[in-house]
């Protein structure tokens, strides 16, 4: 498709989190409101599901396959908790004061 | 600080802040936490509140000019599609412009901010107007357990103690499972994965664009090739200056895919009908939420227990059966229902699970229980890989033989569908997925 428009031009994961609020910005080091066990995932796991199912790309592969967490780009959807059944995701709500997470404008 | 209210309400969404109104009109002392910096932060649905008990709770809410919904549904349309054709059943009729409106779409960073208010007002209007509080950006780390009891709430450093607790934290309930009334591990079965962006237009585009007029707004829901063989659908919503585009994606399905969801939402939006629909517009935000399906497997083995209640999503009070998805509606009424339980319970001065069980039996007569055990079934036809792929490209293939005009003689329509079908799906199949679909639906 030749159309250049914004609203149709296919974004990246990049982009589209360029567009979320997140809290707390200004805080050289949040609190991790998410735990990942990534020995689980690099070893013993058969799918490494969060990969790609978390929508805001938080878990990503390397150049060897593994897995890596960050949890800055985070949206508190819940994907990873639900998605994850090896045992891996410990989940939990953003500290207000400490942590990061989002602030929707729209929501 | 120690305080000790009638009630604590943990989550300031839709269920959270119906129950604030009612316990508030009853002159009920409560204090309703929320976590996102105002009421509304944290929170993302797909866009519709369907249903009337806005009214209920907000008498004549169209006639205030800062009610803060977006516009109210007076056009509907459900879509199949392949990779080339959709094919719609499209309903518009002016019963739908009679207020009370039967649904209304919604942004709820914004919309849950106005409830809010209204609950404040709420507050203010009763005669404990200086008991009862809404805090935000409180989070709640865990409930206060004693004698098996819940009696409360931990929030940082502070413990706050009531009679009773109403659980209104959302889908991802972590309280929920603390107390033992949802397993600490819940699994994909019955959870789907939405996304979504809000597209900006000029209103007067928007307007032009689908033909709408004042508040009236359009609801779309998409099947088939939306989600490219994903179990889910699409939707896209009219707001006021933008819509809301977006997919549900059936987690355990998504997960088999090996897709990503973004992906899935860029080739959504790269279907001819979508990109006509969007052209022109400026992406706003890009959200995601985990969304109950209305598989009852998914819920909570009880929606109440010792002190405590549990009211909309973090009960997975959800249902998409085909007509709408309806989640918003259901927190409204669980919340309301949940807060007259505790009402009588304050009056009675008795926070028994005798009491409290009422709440599940209002739960239970009421159209939210009704419907979700009711459509069980449709829930499961619709989450047949049939009707995201075969019955779609059946639909399309007969819209394409019968709209197209081609000077040679031309076939009757039940022999369009005759072929069409043989090429999708074997006859014995499609009895069966009608025979299926005209019961559960």
């Amino acid at each position: 498709m030749s159309n250049a428009d914004a609203s149709v031009r296919p974004l990246t994961i990049a982009e589209r989190l360029g567009k979320v609020a997140y809290r707390n910005q200004g805080r050289s080091a949040a609190t991790p409101h998410i735990v990942v066990d990534t020995a689980i995932c690099n070893s013993t796991c058969p799918h490494q599901c969060t990969t790609y199912m978390c929508p805001a790309n938080c878990y990503t592969l390397d150049d060897v396959g593994k897995v890596h967490f960050q949890f800055e780009d985070c949206i508190e959807c819940g994907t990873c908790m639900y998605a994850c059944d090896q045992g891996a995701v410990a989940w939990s709500y953003p500290d207000p004061e400490t942590g990061r997470g989002v602030n929707w404008n729209a929501g | 600080m120690d305080e000790r209210f009638d009630c604590i309400i943990v989550g300031g969404g839709i269920a959270g802040l119906s129950a604030a109104i009612t316990l508030a009109r009853a002159n009920v002392r409560f204090l309703l936490v929320e976590r996102g910096e105002w009421s509304g932060a944290k929170n993302v649905s797909g866009g519709v509140l369907w249903g009337r008990d806005l009214a209920t709770l907000v008498p004549n809410y169209w006639e205030d000019e800062d009610a803060a919904f977006e516009r109210y549904v007076a056009h509907r349309r459900l879509t199949f599609m392949d990779d080339g054709a959709a094919f719609s059943l499209d309903f518009k009729s002016n019963h739908f412009d009679e207020a009370p409106y039967s649904g209304v779409t919604v942004l709820r960073s914004r919309f849950d901010a106005w409830l809010a208010g209204k609950a404040q007002e709420a507050i203010d209007a009763s005669s404990v107007a200086d008991e009862s509080l809404i805090a935000t950006d409180v989070l709640v780390r865990e409930l206060i357990v004693e004698d098996g009891k819940v009696c409360g709430i931990r929030a940082g450093e502070d413990a706050f103690y009531a009679d009773s607790v109403i659980l209104a934290e959302g889908v991802n309930n972590l309280l929920t499972r603390q107390v033992g009334l949802q397993t600490e591990y819940v699994p994909a079965t019955g959870l789907a994965v939405g996304v979504k962006e809000v597209i900006r237009f000029d209103a007067k585009v928007l307007e032009d664009r689908f033909q709408l007029s004042g508040r009236r707004g359009m609801s779309n829901e998409f099947v088939g090739y939306a989600t490219d063989g994903v179990e889910g659908g699409g939707f896209l919503y009219t707001n006021r200056d933008s819509v809301s585009v977006g997919l549900v994606l059936g987690m355990e399905d998504l997960r088999r895919s090996r897709k990503k969801p973004y992906d899935l939402l860029n080739g959504f939006k790269q279907h001819p009908v979508v990109a006509d629909a969007l052209r022109g517009g400026e992406v706003l935000e890009y959200s995601a939420k985990v969304v109950s399906t209305g598989d009852l497997r998914a819920m909570p083995e009880e929606v109440y227990g010792e002190g405590v209640l549990v009211a909309g999503e973090a009960a997975n009070l959800v249902l998409n059966a085909g007509r709408a998805i309806q989640g918003m509606d259901f927190a409204m009424r669980s919340g309301m229902l949940a807060a007259e339980t505790v009402i009588e319970a304050v009056r009675a001065k008795d926070f028994s699970t005798a009491i409290f069980k009422h709440y599940r039996t209002a739960l239970d007569a009421s159209y939210v229980m009704q419907d979700l055990r009711g459509f069980q079934d449709a829930v499961k036809v619709l989450h047949s890989p049939e009707m995201f792929t075969a019955v779609p490209r059946l639909v399309c293939d007969f819209g394409r033989e019968f709209f197209t005009v081609d000077n040679r003689p031309t076939k009757k329509a039940w022999q369009i569908l005759r072929d069409v079908r043989k090429e999708h799906l074997s006859y014995w199949d499609l009895v069966k997925l009608g025979a299926k679909a005209s019961r559960a639906l």
